[in-house]
């Protein structure tokens, strides 16, 4: 490594080496000169004059060593592609090869580049930062309007700060249909923060972002091109936006994202109202964002808004939730990739592993045929060729084979993207969006030469002996090591990556028997979302929703029904702090309980969706008329708050409002948080028909032998009677619940992908130098067999030299497994990371293929005739 | 080996000679070249390093720094084995050339 590293620095100092030579000649020309009598000046201008042109001879030399370095390229580029043309096969084989590595790491880049890597499409985009309080109430910062206003009064490090309020859907009045649309509310200083200008038209003013002032909107370019026809008369055009006459003002630019990666078709001014009362804007939940003042980090962000923030938090967050509640400063990226950052680090680390294997193949390829042809390059380096030359032209002809994979591997992750991002789920790692660009072809072009810098390093480093010429023996014991550490390699890389994806599936077995706590099966789901502005008065809504359950519950053959307005296991649920519940009697309950979940349900809703009552009963119709809307707790909050004794029949306050409610069942935990988490404190309340939730969401829960396209068509019909512009969305449950199963089930495919193919990898690996090994030993064979050794003592022999180096392989695989084993920790549900069954079973895997790839090797070798393999030399 | 090139073989043939004695410097080569041809040969100073570099490049020759008796940091050259044959073969390439013009020279 220090030669070469010496030889770099002689290429890069070589200008200055020989003006430094040329410059002692002069010297030595002039002291000799002097020697003799001159003055010194006149000994320079004689030395001088004597040498001639300096630039000349500079061009002259200079001329020597490029012309050299053309020359011996050009050689050496001829001379590697008339070898590879002469053995097409191993061309083709390492080509391949080498483009499923090169191939599958692209395809993955340009899936995860984005995420990780690319700029994101704001200008210094690293000043950008998310911020907010951190709490159990969302997974990430949110903040609340009250807090945020002081926030911005009072903080120093940011030269702008912004909110939006979390997506909400619109309805836009276009024709006759109306559309339902990604709507976001932002403060007139958002785009203007994230340093975005509209395409046509203006932005949002503080006019326009003032309460009571006349609405306005913003059109997503896709929305201004699908809905308008990308006209210019959209400006100034009033269109109805939940029943609202809104002017379009601008047009949002091609590719505009929204910081947290949603979908956005329509911003409008967000209006936040610092008149209102505290307790209303405390409240209120918004999204904020901010821009640093050039210089100032992160951190030193997050310590200047530390005393604002506790000062703030002192007025808005309730005392018995302050100890749970932080503030979050984060950079944009971090904030967009939270939830898949791990499992993109995660599936690039495999993809790469991969390619590792595919380099460890191909080196092995080039050893063997470097083997072969150990006569002529032996020859070559007898007449002359120095060490250097012979070195280069190996790497020559490896840097070609790495062209052909880079080549045929783009050819490759351009049909592999397709597929990917048909598989993947939706929305996640934003596949839509990844592309093969020209970032992509970078990363794959540097891949491909690191990785032909690399296989081609093994072959070259391997010195050619001259008994290669006499042509007995002519391996080098070195060779054969390096190649059984290869193999070696191999079998742990490939080991690491089947343990991966054993783990990966084991995860993804645990999340799909994952008990639900109800029934998925025939359920089908009709989500609306009827619009506030649609029936203002608390009477109207009452019977707009008494008349839609009527009318849905008698849809014929539609088996049990029920209502509710959130689902399990994944869907916005209501929910309070667990510290504002008061049980009858008792002192109240201590702090940091985290949040509790609730929801307005129909009678039915236990029967329909299957979830067992533990004690107590279920609500009844003749209740939902008159009087007090009573309760039924979840399992785990019944737990919480009566341990063992009875709940049925207590009261509890939910707010700490001196109100109190009855008790009368509990109901077995669902899933309400995602699968992989713990069961949530709920609790349940009975929706009554005096009184109309509070707002839009409805979720109508059918469990029925009807299809859910013929059942969705009744559902439809009825509540086009009922109001033509209330839009339906009809799912089945399991559709639902499959959502959240897609991101496991992705990265577990594509990992148990990665680990078939590295198996195979590893196999042909195996199995290519054990051939190779017997083919060299076949003299040594043949002897041995002639003076009387069985077949089966020969097998023994070849098969205890694979176990040997099988055995290491898989021992440094295990220690690399449990080495990286804590970062996956993150990535699996109810799997350890260090899972011996796992861990053994693709150890197993590993060995058994080992020994099927030994099976032929050993099988020729037992064959070996000795009058033959003698009489050969 | 500038074979088809007479002019520059001699320059390398005169170089090989010089350095058959032993490592030299440029300079060197030149105050070699100058004496033992006692004033009749004078080296190019401009033609000497691009043709040291070429040998160098050709593996005939190699060079290394290092410091002269006046110390001072000078690029020593020596021959290699390949320069040692090369000068072999350029030497009986020059008599025959000198041999061949001085034929020519008596002929008229």
């Amino acid at each position: 490594m220090t030669v070469i590293w010496a030889r770099i620095k002689r290429w890069l100092n070589r200008d200055a080496e020989w003006r430094e030579e040329i410059e002692g000649h002069l010297a030595m020309r002039q002291e000799w000169h002097q020697a003799r009598g001159a003055s010194a000046e006149e000994s320079r201008m004689l030395a001088r004059r004597q040498f001639g042109s300096l630039i000349g001879t500079a061009e002259k030399v200079r001329a020597v060593h490029v012309r050299a370095w053309l020359e011996t390229t050009l050689q050496d580029l001829r001379y590697a592609l008339r070898g590879l043309r002469r053995s097409p096969g191993f061309t083709a084989v390492a080509c391949l090869t080498l483009a499923v590595g090169v191939g599958a790491s692209t395809a993955v880049y340009s899936v995860v580049d984005p995420l990780l890597f690319r700029r994101l499409p704001y200008p210094n985009d690293n000043q950008l930062v998310s911020l907010g309080y951190f709490g159990p109430i969302d997974t990430n910062e949110f903040n609340v309007v009250s807090s945020y206003l002081d926030w911005r009064a009072h903080q120093r490090p940011f030269q702008a700060m912004t909110s939006m309020r979390p997506a909400e859907h619109c309805d836009l009045l276009a024709g006759e249909a109306p559309l339902r649309l990604d709507c976001y509310r932002v403060e007139a200083s958002f785009l203007g923060t994230f340093g975005v200008k509209p395409l046509r038209g203006r932005d949002f003013t503080e006019d326009d972002d003032r309460p009571g002032a006349p609405a306005v909107a913003l059109l997503s370019f896709g929305l201004w091109q699908r809905a308008f026809g990308g006209g210019e008369g959209v400006l100034g055009q009033v269109v109805t936006v939940d029943d609202q006459p809104t002017r379009v003002v601008g047009v949002l630019p091609k590719g505009f994202e929204m910081p947290q990666l949603g979908d956005a078709d329509l911003l409008m001014p967000e209006r936040l109202n610092p008149g209102l009362p505290r307790a209303q804007n405390s409240s209120s939940f918004l999204r904020t964002f901010a821009r640093l003042r050039d210089g100032v980090s992160i951190e030193q962000a997050r310590a200047q808004m530390r005393s604002v923030f506790d000062e703030v938090a002192q007025l808005d967050v309730p005392p018995q939730l302050r100890s749970e509640v932080y503030l979050v400063v984060r950079s944009l990226r971090d904030r967009r990739i939270h939830d898949v950052k791990l499992a993109s680090w995660m599936l690039l680390g495999a993809v790469l592993a991969l390619l590792l294997l595919a380099c460890a193949n191909v080196a092995n390829i080039l050893l063997a045929r470097a083997f072969a042809r150990r006569r002529e390059i032996a020859m070559r380096a007898a007449i002359g060729a120095s060490r250097g030359r012979l070195v280069r032209q190996t790497l020559t002809e490896s840097l070609i084979l790495g062209l052909g994979g880079c080549l045929l591997g783009c050819a490759f992750s351009w049909a592999l993207i397709r597929p990917l991002a048909y598989l993947a789920p939706e929305g996640l790692f934003h596949l839509e969006q990844a592309r093969i660009n020209g970032r992509c072809l970078l990363f794959a072009f540097a891949v491909s030469v690191c990785a032909a810098l690399l296989f081609g390093m093994m072959p070259a480093l391997e010195w050619p002996r001259p008994d290669a010429l006499i042509g007995w023996n002519a391996t080098g014991r070195t060779r054969q090591l390096s190649r059984k550490i290869l193999a070696a390699a191999q079998i742990s890389i490939s080991l690491v990556l089947l343990t991966a994806a054993s783990l990966f599936l084991r995860s993804l077995r645990n999340l799909e028997t994952q008990p639900l706590g109800f029934e998925s099966e025939h359920l089908v789901i009709a989500s609306l979302a009827p619009s506030t502005r649609h029936y203002p008065s608390a009477a109207a809504r009452i019977s707009f929703f008494n008349e839609l359950e009527a009318r849905l519950s008698r849809i014929p053959g539609a088996g049990q029904f029920a209502l509710a307005d959130s689902l399990p296991p994944l869907g916005a649920a209501r929910s309070r702090p667990y510290s504002n519940l008061r049980v009858q009697g008792h002192p109240p309950v201590a702090p940091h309980g985290g949040m509790v979940l609730f929801r307005w349900v129909t009678p039915g809703y236990f029967d329909t969706m299957r979830i067992p009552i533990l004690a107590g009963r279920a609500f009844r119709e003749d209740e939902r008329t008159s009087g007090e809307s009573p309760l039924i707790l979840g399992a785990s909050l019944a737990h919480r708050l009566f341990g063992d004794g009875n709940a049925v029949g207590q009261y509890i306050d939910l707010e700490a409002s001196g109100h109190w409610w009855p008790i009368v069942g509990v109901a077995a935990d669902v899933k309400n948080d995602g699968l992989a988490q713990a069961p949530s404190l709920e609790y349940y309340r009975l929706r009554m028909k005096t009184s109309a939730p509070p707002d839009a969401n409805s979720f109508a829960i059918y469990r029925t032998s009807l299809g859910a396209a013929a059942l969705g068509e009744w559902v439809r019909e009825q509540i086009r009677t009922l109001d033509p512009a209330l839009p339906v969305t009809i799912q089945t449950m399991d559709q639902r619940v499959d959502r959240l199963r897609e991101q496991p089930r992705f990265i577990a495919l594509l990992v148990t992908l990665f680990g078939v193919l590295g198996l195979f990898l590893a196999a042909v690996g195996i199995y290519g130098v054990l051939s190779f090994m017997i083919m060299q030993q076949t003299r040594e064979i043949g002897v041995r067999m002639a003076i009387g050794a069985r077949p089966r003592d020969i097998a023994l022999d070849v098969q205890k030299q694979a176990g040997v180096w099988t055995i290491a392989g898989i021992g440094a695989g295990v220690a690399a497994s449990l080495a990286l084993a804590g970062t996956m920790r993150g990535l699996l549900f109810e799997v350890s990371p260090y899972d011996p069954r796992a861990l053994s079973l693709a150890a197993v895997v590993l060995a058994v293929s080992a020994g099927l790839a030994t099976f032929i090797p050993c099988r020729r070798a037992t064959r070996v005739d000795p009058l033959r393999a003698l009489r050969h030399e | 080996m500038g074979n088809g090139d007479n002019l520059q073989g001699a320059l390398d043939l005169l170089i090989l000679k010089t350095l058959q004695k032993g490592a030299h410097h440029g300079f060197g080569i030149t105050l070699h070249v100058q004496e033992t041809s006692q004033g009749l040969l004078r080296m190019e100073e401009g033609s000497l390093y691009p043709a040291l570099h070429r040998l160098e490049r050709d593996g005939l020759i190699q060079g290394e720094w290092r410091v002269t008796p006046n110390s001072r940091r000078a690029r020593f050259y020596k021959l290699t084995a390949l320069g040692k044959r090369g000068l072999v073969q350029a030497e009986s390439n020059w008599q025959s050339v000198a041999l061949g013009i001085q034929r020519v020279l008596r002929s008229t």
